[in-house]
């Protein structure tokens, strides 16, 4: 369940993640010596200035700041400060790069001139210490500001389409997605567990078999085998090509962490409630309650685990799991499409209720563990709504196992090119990406620029701000938080109609990279970036981005869908031992991956970096 | 007593740059004031992340405040430390392609 955090009146200070120091006497002689709204005057000054929307200090927008002794203009090795006490502007270097001309002025005005402000960062500083100083008051003045200059120059879709961050979903989906669940990190053992059973998984199995039907089949990796169509099914086969080749989900059933034979026989005993352990047919064919309480969607992945990778390549039925999905999908009042990622989502849930349904005792809160579907997906985005009014910011933190993107719309704007451009410096396959903003291609990175840019909620959405005590206009941005050991990104290509009935496909191109770095999208790089090093008047406590080597992410399964909405067929590309093969129900083959980077993605599954490789290390074909 | 908070900008400046001012500042001043120091600033910074200047000098500094201890270093101590390695370590294509945008700005703003 989100956790709703308003720290308003918090007293722990914190930067960036960090409790802060405190202020330094000359800070504190400031403070107390204006003791209302010290930085009023300042306040007039900010400047929020595209690109990239930095605050800066400036009397007049087209003021060019010089230091009032030398004329220095800054940037050099100087930087130029603004004293707050007289506004007068210096140059300061730090010892050995030449001389400080605002730290001269703080000593001969004897006091009270000590703190200055960066013109250019908008960041405070005392020039007796030498140091960054912060201060609440005058951090959310400025986040306020950027936050209102954010709005102004969004582009004017973003003012009308209000929050267009996620699809409207069915209301019985979404609330099941909001059951109260804890992510997962694997401890160092499990992620040592995970890596090390994941190597025997090499494609030596069937060495002695000498019939050349085996010989070929030996040359694919272990595991690919195809899954019939059992009738309009490739929604669901898709999505299961892609989850039995999950590196940590395939590492759980295949050292058998779900055994069926055990889950089953538990279950009867529940079931029966006479505790003997022994089957009973009669009890368990006959009353329906009991067959669905028997009904485990994790038994029914574990059988066709065990299927799939076994010696056997010949294309495997999942008649078994259809029907227990069916059994559990047939609840969900509002299924109505074949769609492949509500099928995921759906086929999530089935695992984590079942799970939760077995629990006989409250799983510890600390150490976040869930069922196997929510250890590899969920991870936790958040949110912070600021009012526009008094910048008030409320902060909540939603678990999610996947992200839904919009695509972006159609290109021709350069100015909106430009404000996506930021965020991919971490991201590799520059010259590819520079050249299609050029050339207006969507691209994933640029569809989780604009998942995690600020965004002006419509006047029919105000929210209600605690401090003002009325409703009022807000900004939202959304976060990553947390990442999961598997990210699944699902690309909005069906338009639903306000009757909830598909409408229109969108079969615009996506680029997506084979290694994405989520890094920028973390709620510490996003606010950080944003606001610069502050304290921040909303919950600021995030984990450091570049401290946590997860955020490198590799490509491992693309589901495609092509065609008309209802007479669509999805495919699945997978990515064994960095070689694709393409999945198309029965039949698998290899493909290049040219072929895989043209195809039109409708759900992209990205696993942590190190568990890609470890996954993949030694299942080379000879 | 302190001056006035709303004072105007101090015009000592211009006063004392009577000196007619070098090539170099005329250009700094036409780059601050047609905000295309500002696009290089931000240029800039993406490359210098890009080609991971950025997390190097963090290392440094990560380094320095580890030996140091956090409460006994200021910014001026962590620029301090790293301008020197900074501005060495800047590869030469991204200096050439800030030296290449400000030739081409020269010559659109016909200097
Ligand atoms: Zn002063
Ligand atoms: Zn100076
Ligand atoms: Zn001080
Ligand atoms: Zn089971
Ligand atoms: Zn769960
Ligand atoms: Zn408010």
């Amino acid at each position: 369940m989100s956790s709703k955090i308003n720290s308003n009146n918090n007293n722990n200070h914190r930067i960036n993640g960090q409790i802060s120091l405190q202020p330094c006497t000359h800070l504190a002689d400031f403070r107390s010596r204006h003791r209302s709204n010290p930085f009023r005057a300042l306040q007039d000054c900010l400047r929020i200035k595209p690109p990239g929307g930095r605050a800066a200090i400036r009397r007049d927008p087209s003021e060019v700041p010089l230091c009032g002794v030398c004329g220095d203009s800054g940037g050099g090795r100087t930087r130029l400060y603004a004293c707050v006490s007289c506004a007068a502007v210096h140059c300061h270097a730090p010892p050995g790069g030449g001389p400080s001309h605002a730290a001269a002025h703080a000593e001969s005005a004897r006091g009270g001139h000590e703190i200055a402000v960066d013109v250019d960062r908008a960041e405070l500083f005392c020039c007796a210490c030498r140091d960054q100083v912060y201060d609440r008051d005058f951090d959310s003045a400025v986040v306020l500001a950027q936050t209102a200059a954010s709005t102004l120059h969004a582009p004017p879709h973003s003012v009308t389409t209000p929050t267009t961050i996620r699809l409207p979903q069915p209301e019985n989906l979404r609330k099941r997605r909001r059951i109260d669940y804890r992510p997962w990190t694997p401890d160092p053992r499990e992620r040592s567990l995970m890596g090390s059973s994941s190597s025997p998984l090499n494609g030596t199995v069937s060495d002695s078999d000498s019939n050349s039907d085996s010989r070929s089949n030996d040359l694919l990796p272990w595991g690919l085998r195809g899954l019939n169509n059992l009738g309009n099914t490739c929604f669901m086969n898709s999505v299961l090509q892609a989850l039995l080749h999950t590196p940590p989900l395939r590492n759980y059933f295949l050292s058998d962490r779900h055994n069926r034979f055990y889950c089953q026989k538990k279950s009867n005993c529940n079931g029966n409630g006479n505790g003997d352990g022994i089957v009973n047919r009669r009890n368990a064919s006959n009353n329906e309650r009991n067959n669905n309480s028997r009904m485990c969607l994790a038994c029914d992945m574990d059988a066709m685990f065990s299927a799939v990778f076994s010696r056997d390549r010949k294309p495997y039925s999942p008649a078994k799991f259809l029907y227990s999905w069916w059994q559990h999908a047939a609840n969900l009042a509002s299924y109505e499409q074949q769609d492949a990622h509500e099928f995921f989502i759906s086929m999530l849930d089935g695992i984590h209720e079942k799970v939760e349904k077995e629990r006989r005792k409250p799983h510890s809160q600390g150490n976040g563990d869930c069922c196997i579907a929510h250890r590899v997906f969920s991870g936790i985005l958040r949110s912070d709504v600021m009012c526009m009014t008094c910048g008030f910011t409320s902060t909540t933190y939603d678990p999610c196992v996947d992200i839904s993107l919009d695509l972006e719309p159609n290109q021709g704007g350069s100015a909106k090119m430009a404000s996506t451009k930021s965020n991919h410096a971490s991201n590799g396959e520059v010259d590819c990406l520079n050249s299609s903003q050029n050339s207006g291609i969507s691209t994933l990175m640029g569809c989780l620029d604009r998942f995690t840019r600020p965004e002006r909620l419509g006047t029919d959405q105000k929210f209600f701000c605690q401090q003002c005590q009325v409703r009022q206009e807000s900004l939202k941005q959304m976060s990553i938080r947390k990442l999961p050991l598997v990210s699944c990104f699902h690309i909005k290509r069906f338009e639903h109609s306000s009757t909830r009935k598909m409408s229109r496909k969108v079969d615009r191109y996506l680029q997506f990279p084979f290694s994405l770095d989520m890094a920028p999208y973390l709620s510490s790089s996003i606010l950080r970036r944003r606001f610069g090093n502050r304290i921040f008047p909303f919950d600021g406590d995030e984990p450091e981005a570049s401290n946590e080597l997860s955020s490198e992410f590799e490509l491992f399964a693309v589901v495609t869908h092509t065609g008309k909405l209802d007479a669509g067929h999805y495919v699945t590309y997978l990515r064994l031992s960095n070689q694709w093969y393409k999945c198309d129900d029965a039949w698998i083959t290899q493909v290049n991956e040219n072929i895989v980077r043209a195809a039109q993605g409708y759900m992209m599954f990205y696993v942590q970096k190190m568990l890609y490789y470890k996954a993949s290390e030694k299942q080379v074909a000879a | 007593m302190r001056p006035s908070v709303n004072r105007p900008p101090t015009p000592d400046v211009q006063e004392n740059q009577e000196k007619e001012p070098t090539l170099q500042e005329t250009i700094n001043i036409k780059l601050i004031e047609s905000g295309e120091k500002e696009r290089l600033m931000e240029l800039l910074r993406e490359r210098l992340v890009e080609c991971g200047w950025k997390d190097e000098m963090k290392a440094i500094c990560r380094a320095f405040i580890k030996k140091k201890g956090r409460n006994n270093v200021t910014v001026d101590d962590l620029v301090h430390v790293i301008t020197p390695k900074g501005r060495a370590s800047v590869p030469d294509s991204i200096k050439a392609e800030l030296l290449q945008r400000i030739r081409k700005f020269l010559v659109s703003a016909a200097l």
